[in-house]
């Protein structure tokens, strides 16, 4: 791959989502229009996961409901196109899209408790979905329900149907939610930040439950995080964004090993680690988000970046091939931190 | 910056104990209560059930645990924010549960807070002078104007801030800003010793490393003392001394960071550990994990014997669920003194003698204040690891 602009190839049959140059802007009238989402682009298939890695406000989580059509009816423009099986979902409308949301698609939030409705019992909740997709009937559903609790790791699933959100901990709920989002098998699942809340020992449970489904059921995952470790135990392929663009797109082996963008090799170096040793200070990425200049102008990492030159001021950097040839690893940088150039950090 | 360490060094006995900090035993339980005109207590909430520690001069002393597990309400206690129960807490060699009044009142200029949220912990109608002046004034520390202003500028420049933010709102800075506002509210005082919760959860992975950072600069130029409580282990062990893991209410093992983390040796040390994400995929993929069944019990009711023994993947029929370990030197080799752990059979685990097993999770209701008589629960030899996650029919 070596050509200049990113044109992500197509491969037949591989895709099953494929998401092309979204734009998502927010404002209304009189008032200034900001741009959450810049173009971002890129495609996932059946049992794949891809993780999209960002900061809060880079428009991680705005990409997942502009492609699940919750963004509020008012005030927002999206533009591009996210194809899925065929069909472009941002050309929907709300019927059809309802219709495709819980039986195709499927999202889960960062926050179970106010995802589910606190007085419907969750075993109801999770029948709803299939009354309302397959048409199955209440008993019928209720029985499935069941099921499903037990599947993903609810014990004594029979007693818990009837309970309420507030009667579960945190991990319970989620998994309550997730059995949810699995009700239909959708083919696509996004989960949006799914651990976040959660301790430790519990995000591991539902990591592993995770893993599994995208292991045996071939469904494609699109994990939203700001969590690294969970991308390096999770993900295929990882999107790094930065102030809605992507900004480094590999496989997470090659992000992981050789970080060439200065934002995801800063992120990574400012994480304390479990392992290793404890070297003195953390390499910490200066400024914050808020120092950002828009995209349009240059780079807008530029004034937090130590490789940042007059060029990251004045042009717009492209996401481009990465310039020493590794296939697939793309790169949005006039000044990549490549292998043997490591100024930054060791 | 010399005159202020200079008090600081004042105020501390020559050649004192090593020891600034001594909580024994100390419990905090609260009262559940019951009923529409008597205010019947049901029960108790064992939060704090049974903690000691000691903290010594200029180090930092991690405490990591799940949320739950009463880590916060101990750091409040400590500062009597949280009344004790029962225990002691003696700071410097003066015990703080028989301090009253005034006198509580001088002793809390040595013992400062830093919290989790800086924005609800900073009050949004006052500037930031306002902010920092108000707990030296509370102190007579602003008796000199010139002082206190040179103060003020030095604690910005300390914390990273520019002089102008001296005239601004809560509201106007950044998350990371604000987190270094409250530190420099901490330091204003001159303390000895800063209890930080959670310093820096709710901050972004970038901005973290920055007050990480940050902490640390102070302690060294203030001469602190510092008790880190936080969930994120890879926080505590970076900045931290010495550690300890607790585990609904009390220690389960204390040592020094590295020896910790080097051979952690109570289970729920080893499935903490082994379940925090490492950014590395190498890494990821060839660790094992030990995923352990079930939630933590609820603190209302919490389990009998060793706290651990309903989610403990080493249990042993024996003795785990009746008698409740307590902190011991271990005689494994190679492991120093310092590292204690509260677990039975931390030696034939770490030998290999004893092999986990399957555990069933139990079930917990997040606001139990009473014990579920139905809770059944039993550990199959044998069977599979994670035993509710696999498809129907399967």
């Amino acid at each position: 791959m070596s050509a200049a602009a990113y044109e992500p190839e197509v491969r037949a049959g591989d895709s099953l989502l494929s998401v092309r140059d979204l734009v998502v802007e927010f404002g209304g009238k009189g008032r200034p229009t900001f741009r959450a989402v810049d173009g971002v682009s890129f495609d996932v298939g059946p049992g794949q996961t891809i993780g999209l890695v960002g900061e809060s406000g880079c428009g991680k989580s705005v990409t997942s409901l502009a492609i699940m059509g919750l963004l509020p009816a008012r005030g927002n423009k999206v533009a591009g196109s996210a194809t899925f099986d065929g069909t472009d979902l941002l050309t929907l409308d709300q019927r059809e899209m309802s219709d495709r949301r819980g039986r195709d698609i499927a999202m889960i939030f960062q926050d179970p408790l106010s995802s589910l409705n606190p007085v419907v019992p969750i075993g109801v909740q999770v029948a709803e979905v299939m009354q309302r997709h397959q048409g199955l009937k209440k008993a019928q559903a209720m029985q499935e329900s069941r099921l499903l609790l037990d599947r993903v790791g609810i014990p004594d699933p029979a007693r818990r149907l009837k309970e309420y959100p507030h009667q579960l901990s945190g991990g319970m709920r989620q998994r309550a939610l997730i059995a949810m989002a699995l009700a239909c098998k959708p083919r696509l699942l996004i989960a949006d930040e799914p651990t976040t809340a959660l301790d430790v020992t519990i995000q591991a449970q539902i990591l592993e439950v995770l893993r599994e489904l995208v292991v045996d059921s071939g469904t494609a995952l699109i994990m939203i995080t700001h969590d690294l470790g969970v991308v390096a135990g999770l993900c295929d392929e990882v999107n790094v964004m930065y102030a809605g663009r992507i900004v480094e797109s590999a496989s997470r082996h090659e992000i992981f090993a050789r970080p060439e963008h200065p934002y995801t090799h800063g992120l990574l170096g400012s994480i304390p680690r479990l392992d290793g040793t404890r070297a003195g200070a953390l390499h910490a990425i200066p400024g914050s988000v808020a120092d950002n200049i828009p995209w349009t102008g240059g780079c807008a990492f530029a004034p937090r970046c130590t490789n940042a030159t007059a060029i990251c001021r004045e042009q717009s950097p492209a996401l481009e091939a990465d310039p020493t040839g590794i296939p697939d690893h793309l790169l949005r940088c006039h000044h990549p931190i490549l292998p043997g150039t490591d100024s930054t950090h060791e | 910056m010399s005159e202020q360490t200079s008090i600081l060094d004042k105020k501390r006995p020559d050649g004192s104990a090593d020891i600034l900090l001594d909580a024994q035993d100390v419990k905090v339980h609260f009262p559940i209560k019951r009923g529409v005109i008597f205010d019947r207590t049901v029960g108790y909430v064992y939060a704090v059930d049974g903690m000691t520690l000691q903290i010594n001069r200029g180090e930092t002393y991690g405490l990591v645990g799940e949320s739950g597990c009463g880590k916060s309400t101990f750091g409040r206690a400590l500062l009597r924010l949280e009344e004790p129960t029962a225990g002691t807490v003696a700071f410097d060699g003066t015990d703080l549960s028989s301090l009253k009044g005034e006198t509580l009142r001088k002793q809390r200029r040595n013992m400062q807070m830093v919290f989790q949220d800086p924005l609800s912990s900073l009050d949004p109608r006052q500037t930031v002078e306002a902010l920092l002046l108000e707990g030296m004034r509370a102190h007579g520390l602003t008796k000199d104007k010139t002082a206190a202003h040179a103060r003020l500028r030095e604690l910005l420049s300390a914390v990273g801030l520019p002089e102008a933010a001296l005239k601004k709102y809560p509201h106007e800075f950044s998350g990371g800003q604000r987190q270094r506002i409250g530190i420099a509210r901490a330091l204003s005082v001159d303390p000895q010793l800063i209890v930080a919760d959670e310093p820096v959860s709710a901050l972004d992975v970038s901005v973290q490393a920055q007050v990480i950072n940050l902490l640390e600069d102070v302690q060294e130029q203030f001469g602190l003392t510092y008790l880190v409580i936080a969930h994120d282990l890879a926080v505590v062990r970076h900045i931290s001394d010495r550690v300890g893991v607790m585990y609904l209410g009390a220690l389960v093992e204390e040592a020094d960071a590295d020896d910790l983390y080097a051979m952690p040796l109570h289970p729920y040390t080893r499935a903490l550990m082994s379940a925090v994400p490492i950014p590395d995929p190498q890494v990821e993929d060839r660790r094992e994990r030990i995923i352990l069944a079930g939630d933590l019990p609820s603190p209302a009711a919490p389990p009998n014997g060793c706290r651990f023994h309903t989610r403990c993947p080493w249990r042993q029929e024996t003795k785990c669920d009746t008698e409740r370990p307590q902190l011991r030197e271990v005689r494994i080799e190679g492991v120093p003194a310092t590292h204690r752990v509260a677990c039975h059979f931390a030696e034939e685990i770490q030998s290999g003698a004893l092999q986990p097993h399957s555990v069933t999770p139990t079930i917990v209701d997040p606001d139990a204040d009473r014990p579920r008589p139905d809770i059944v629960e039993d550990g199959a030899p044998g069977a599979d690891p994670f035993p509710d996650a696999r498809p129907p029919g399967v």
